[in-house]
């Protein structure tokens, strides 16, 4: 059986979020959205690089459009993604 | 399986981390070390080993890393025994690593 270690939509909970393009949406109906590189990580937080400057967003509160390397786009709600980079590597989804 | 495939995305972070380190030591340099910290925080928790050529690419006291010649030192140094001194100019972390003189390395040639 072939393991996939590269990132697809599949792992992406597991796997490494730094220096991926990514989309981030408020989900309080808030109008505007950013674009950028994530360039940080926390338990909680996100770090985006923007074309202004760095800007955190909570996790809890977005969803984020990731742009993969193989050029397909993920659309994840931000609760999946609670918790730290290490923590994440052993995170299991029930319902997929 | 699930431990093979838990340490075979660990080894692909990793790799990953460390090439987006190496990218964005010059523009970002915190960003770079915080990039540092969390490939050898996911080594620790999936029992890995961080690949040698990324072993010597950074500080281990501050995670900075080992690019161009503002950041790091080398020095060969032949005092007890022949070794590498190779120094952190950030935070001034020294590590060693043992040389062998060409000579000796001849002469153990010799006898195998």
């Amino acid at each position: 059986m072939q393991l996939h270690t590269e990132i697809i939509a599949k792992n992406i909970i597991r796997h490494e979020l730094l220096g991926l393009n990514v989309d981030v949406e408020w989900k309080n109906g808030k109008q505007q959205k950013f674009s950028g590189v994530v360039v940080g990580e926390s338990r909680n937080m996100l770090t985006v690089q923007l074309s202004k400057g760095k800007r955190l967003f909570p996790k809890a509160a977005c969803v984020f459009s990731f742009k993969l390397p193989n050029g397909l786009c993920v659309k994840v709600d931000g609760v999946l993604l609670i918790g730290r980079p290490e923590d994440r590597l052993k995170k299991v989804v029930r319902k997929w | 399986m699930k431990n093979r495939l838990l340490k075979a995305i660990a080894r692909e972070r990793i790799e990953r981390l460390f090439e987006f380190a190496r990218t964005y030591a010059q523009s970002d340099p915190e960003a770079a070390r915080e990039a540092v910290s969390i490939a050898r925080r996911i080594a620790q928790r999936a029992r890995l080993r961080i690949p040698k050529p990324y072993k010597l690419l950074f500080c281990r006291k501050c995670g900075n890393l080992f690019l161009g010649s503002s950041s790091f030192s080398v020095r060969v140094r032949d005092r007890m025994t022949t070794h590498v001194v190779v120094k952190c100019l950030r935070c001034g972390w020294i590590r060693r690593y043992p040389a062998q003189k060409e000579k000796h390395i001849k002469s153990t040639a010799q006898k195998l």
